[in-house]
């Protein structure tokens, strides 16, 4: 009975399907109070004065909150954001007020008669802009704003944070470089979309808990913060999490808590509910970094990769939030997956007047493999090679070093040269790579490759407990946040396979709360099954160890002469001599009522080993366990007369390190080569000249739509990491990383110029192909 | 208000870019609920869903044309009525109606009349105080004639249009109905004059086509007017070269 390598349904799934499933929102008390967000029309504008007194009036209005309830400064890098703006706004979309009322109709009635005097101000409105000499400047007192110390802030400038890297010897590198090519890219935020949009309650109960519900990817650094911001002892917070109705990076920020936080504050403790509409949550909450690169190559002719110098402009948003540390961990993998001796690196996280930026799914990595893949591509066109060759040239090995100067392992570093080899074969790479189908159609092929480690805390930690039940089955508790990745369910397969039982025994705990879950650092960065599955693994092994003592005692036998399988344990040499599990997990009873023993619990933790950060100079540090490799293809078919396309093929071969649910695998890399299709294509926020933005509604921003998706041929090959459970690497953002610089290739190659600006509408490739520049509406 | 399919009613509602206190719901009035042919018209009452017109297939055009507005999930709740008195600019299934020279029945406090769509509809409905449209009448004989509909979007197969046109071939020539180009829908006699003189070569009679233009070529976030006309013209020549001699 193997657990792992078997595609075990999500144990979620039955709930999900029937809609028996809840969410943060669907949870309806009677005395729950209702909060609206008023936000602000503007993008960057001096707050003159906020008039509540008409909102007041409305029926059922408990109070309304303004920017003055509270002077805390939040954000995990830079404390430079406050929980309802305060005396300036600095994107479209920004909290400045909230109500609060008996029922969500007379709290959105409030809100919309709160009446706000505005005057508005210059705004800065891409990265670029923000570095001019007479750019407004966006936070004045970035100077004496908290800083965590990671991220490295010019005061009197809009730069948040300067990351610089350099490995080997630059100058060196590029006397050695016979061919020079450089190609800048860009593209403005756009949104996570995820289907639930975001929503919290907060209690603060007589006793003096503070309870928050929240649809967080991180309830444990909820509590962490809030405890921090408000200086409530993090024992009496308690963050409660139920599934998550799609993340992607999202809803790792915190945002809504302390809005509610205040909320309920305010109304003496009451419990405050707050969802946002679409509209808000497309807006107001954290988006999707921006970005404006320039890749400088430097080559021999025969293609071998000397010297990069790769500047990285970040659109943060008008808050640091998050920003800093995605563009950080961009820096790390700056070179994609290729062995570059000679790398520079200089990357600013900007102040703009867009909405701020969290984390999205890749954490900077489909950024990088952008800017650096499109150079690439620029540097094979320069070269006359082949676009592929030249990739599999200079792919990284074992042996060579990464950006950080770690050194690379077969353990640490996926196998990216047999991921390409099998991307030639699946494409079909070598029959053809553009053809013309008739008088207007043109197909076409566009490649890449892709790295990504992860980029954690260096404490970053998870737990496990597993309890027994009386039937000998199983309940295992992780502070992983099931956010539809079906993590849970692999981690159950993890447990079934060391306990060698069927994971159908496992029950998994599919909500966390902060009170009684282990801690799990985050459920981010694809590192569920590395991090948990660890500490599942030692709770594993914690509670066979238990299982043994008490079955020595009763088979009257040493314990490692022992041994547990099906739910049995037996003496190896003689399985007649052997006991059920059930018998034992809740204690042994004698014939004659004596006991001994009692329920089994199994514990474990796993934190990873040997991790520190970045030096902020040289880049030189271990920010991450292992970078994990793919190859992607897209297909696309072209009309020339008006640059329509339309997506016919995506391939993605990753290394998987091993597969240990097969579909589960597949639905993630395929979910995710939608997701980065979808971004390549369409995704984005249109700014106007204000800043303000055009396309906050599924109206205007659209998202890939299901039949809309090209055929996908997903393949893993399996080169162990060492450190992971049964040696599985990461995947779950993985599979969109290379899809929208392959998207970009193939168009490309059909359009006859190099683009480099996302998304890509047709009309974007047609203005390419015209010469026509980028406008403002 | 007079309420039909509500789907504009609820989305616009909920960001308050609507706001009644009491509507009236016109599904129940069984003229607006009619569908008939027979040999001299085509009947079609206002209530009918797109889905429904579409599933019909009485009126092919009208059919095909009204199936690329929003989504089949939203079209079975959007209306004919719906769609043409809509307060988007877009307002597609009356293209059909213009080309084939429909005439409308309209209802109101002083009872009902039937008038040419041509002298109601000019840009957007022209109704009276407390009128609403009950029904179309069309003329049996352009049920069966050549047609062409095609949407073309920014990108996403479900979206407002860059252009929509509508054609019909009529034994005195193509005639065409464009929406999404200009600020509102419209049919015009100088582009159709234009479009089929023969005598000129297709693309001739296309690259002469923008002077014709009742308005400016629209230029917005789903399609600047530079490039909303050459999505236009490549129509104009598919449209020419699929209905023409």
């Amino acid at each position: 009975m193997k657990a792992i390598g078997r595609s075990v349904p999500k144990k979620e799934s039955f709930d999900k399907v029937t809609g028996v499933a809840m969410y943060t929102a669907d949870k309806v008390e009677a005395r729950m109070l209702h909060a609206r967000l008023a936000l602000s029309p503007y993008a960057h504008a001096r707050i003159l004065s906020v008039d509540t007194s008409e909102a007041k009036q409305v029926q059922g209005v408990k109070t309304i909150l303004t920017g003055d309830v509270s002077d805390v400064l939040i954000g995990e890098e830079i404390r430079d954001r406050p929980i309802i703006a305060r005396e300036k706004v600095r994107y479209y979309g920004e909290v400045v007020a909230v109500a609060v009322a008996d029922t969500e109709a007379a709290a959105k009635r409030a809100a919309e008669l709160i009446r706000v005097e505005y005057e508005p101000l210059p705004v800065v409105n891409s990265p670029v802009d923000a570095l001019r000499q007479d750019a407004p400047i966006l936070h004045d007192k970035l100077g004496e704003y908290e800083n965590e110390g990671r991220a490295v802030p010019v005061p009197g400038t809009n730069i948040a944070s300067v990351n610089r890297l350099r490995k080997g010897d630059i100058d060196k590198g590029w006397k050695e470089s016979e061919m020079i090519a450089e190609n800048t890219v860009w593209f403005m935020p756009s949104d996570h979309a995820a289907m639930e949009t975001r929503s919290a309650t907060a209690e603060i109960r007589p006793d003096g808990y503070v309870v928050i519900d929240t649809s967080s990817q991180v309830p444990f650094t909820v509590k962490k913060y809030m405890a921090n911001y408000f200086g409530i002892g993090s024992g009496w917070i308690v963050v409660q999490t139920p599934l998550v109705g799609g993340a992607f990076g999202g809803k790792s920020a915190i945002f809504l808590e302390p809005i509610v936080y205040l909320a309920s504050k305010a109304v003496g403790g009451r419990k405050v509910k707050i969802v946002l509409t679409r509209e808000e949550d497309m807006a107001s909450a954290p988006v999707r970094i921006g970005l404006h690169a320039t890749v400088k190559l430097g080559s021999t002719l025969d293609g071998y990769i000397k010297a990069a110098h790769i500047t990285y402009r970040f659109d943060g948003g008008a808050y640091n939030d998050k920003s800093s540390d995605v563009a950080k961990a961009a820096v790390i993998d700056c070179s994609g997956p290729y062995g570059i001796p000679n790398l520079a690196c200089d990357c600013f996280t900007l102040y703009t007047n867009h909405g701020f930026a969290a984390a999205f799914r890749g954490y900077g990595h489909s950024e990088l493999t952008f800017a650096m893949e499109r150079a690439i591509d620029a540097l094979a066109d320069k070269l006359g090679m082949d676009p592929w060759e030249l990739r599999f040239r200079n792919a990284a090995v074992p042996g060579d070093t990464a950006p950080t100067r770690d050194l690379l392992t077969p353990s640490n570093l996926g196998d990216i040269k047999t991921c390409l080899n099998r991307l030639k074969i699946l494409s079909e790479w070598e029959g053809w790579q553009v053809r013309q189908i008739d008088a207007y159609r043109i197909r076409a092929k566009g490649i890449s490759c892709f790295w990504k480690n992860s980029s954690m805390d260096t404490d970053a930690s998870s737990g496990a407990i597993i309890l027994f039940n009386p039937d000998g089955s199983i309940n295992l508790e992780t502070g992983v946040v099931e956010i539809g990745t079906g993590t849970k369910t692999v981690l159950a397969q993890i447990l079934a396979e060391r306990m060698r039982m069927s994971p159908e025994r496992i029950h998994v705990k599919l909500t966390v709360d902060t009170r009684t879950t282990p801690e799990h650092w985050k459920t981010v960065a694809s590192r569920g099954t590395l991090l948990a599955g660890r500490a599942v693994l030692k709770a594993a092994d914690d509670a066979i160890r238990q299982l043994l003592d008490i079955a020595a005692c009763v088979l009257r036998a040493d314990p490692e002469d022992l041994v547990l399988e099906n739910e049995k344990v037996f003496v190896r040499a003689d399985p007649s001599v052997n006991i059920e599990v059930r018998e034992i997990c809740y204690g042994y009873v004698y014939p004659n009522g004596n006991a001994i023993g009692g329920q089994i619990i199994g514990r474990g933790h796993y934190i990873q080993r040997r991790m520190n950060p970045l030096n902020p100079v040289t880049g030189e540090g271990t920010p991450g366990p292992e970078w994990n490799v793919g190859a992607q293809a897209v297909e696309i078919e072209m009309d020339t007369r008006d640059c329509s396309y339309r997506l016919m093929k995506a391939i993605s071969v990753n290394d998987a390190g091993k597969v240990l649910n097969p579909e589960g695998a597949r639905g993630q890399v395929m979910g995710a080569m939608a997701m980065g299709l979808s971004f390549a294509n369409r995704e984005g926020f249109d700014y106007n000249e204000q800043g303000m933005v055009l396309n906050p509604t599924l109206r205007d921003f659209s998202v890939l739509r299901y039949d809309e998706n090209p055929s996908y041929i997903v393949e893993f090959i399996e080169t162990p990491c060492l450190d992971a459970p049964y040696g599985a690497r990461a995947l779950g953002e993985h599979g969109m990383i290379g899809m929208p610089a392959a998207l970009a290739d193939a168009l490309s190659r059909a359009a006859g110029v190099r683009l480099n600006q996302l998304p890509l509408y047709p009309e974007t490739v047609w203005r390419a192909r015209m010469g026509y520049s980028h406008v403002f509406l | 208000m007079y309420w039909s399919g509500g789907t504009e009613i609820i989305t616009l509602g909920r960001v308050n870019l609507v706001y009644t206190e009491a509507v009236i719901d016109l599904k129940h009035i069984p003229e607006c609920r009619a569908l008939a042919v027979n040999d001299q018209s085509l009947i079609v009452g206002s209530a009918l869903t797109l889905s429904e017109l579409y599933d019909s297939r009485v009126f092919p055009l009208l059919g095909e044309t009204g199936s690329g507005v929003a989504d089949r999930t939203s079209r079975n709740k959007i209306t004919l009525g719906g769609n043409i008195c809509s307060q988007f600019i877009y307002k597609e299934a009356v293209l059909p109606l213009l080309l084939t020279d429909s005439d409308l029945v309209i209802a109101g406090p002083s009872g009902a009349r039937r008038i040419p769509i041509g002298q109601i509809f000019n840009g957007t409905l022209r109704l009276g105080s407390g009128e609403f449209l009950v029904q179309s009448v069309t003329d049996s004989q352009y049920l069966t004639m050549p047609h062409f509909s095609i949407k073309k979007r920014k990108v996403a197969a479900i979206d407002y249009p860059v252009v929509t046109t509508a054609a019909i071939r009529t034994n005195s020539g193509i005639r065409l109905a464009f929406s999404g180009l200009c600020a509102f829908p419209f049919r015009s006699a100088a582009l159709e004059r234009l479009l089929n003189e023969s005598k000129l070569p297709v693309a001739e009679r296309v690259g002469l086509a923008a002077s014709q233009l009742p308005a400016p070529i629209l230029s917005d976030m789903k399609a600047s007017a530079a490039y909303r006309e050459i999505v236009w013209k490549n129509v104009l020549i598919d449209i020419l070269t699929t209905l023409g001699e």
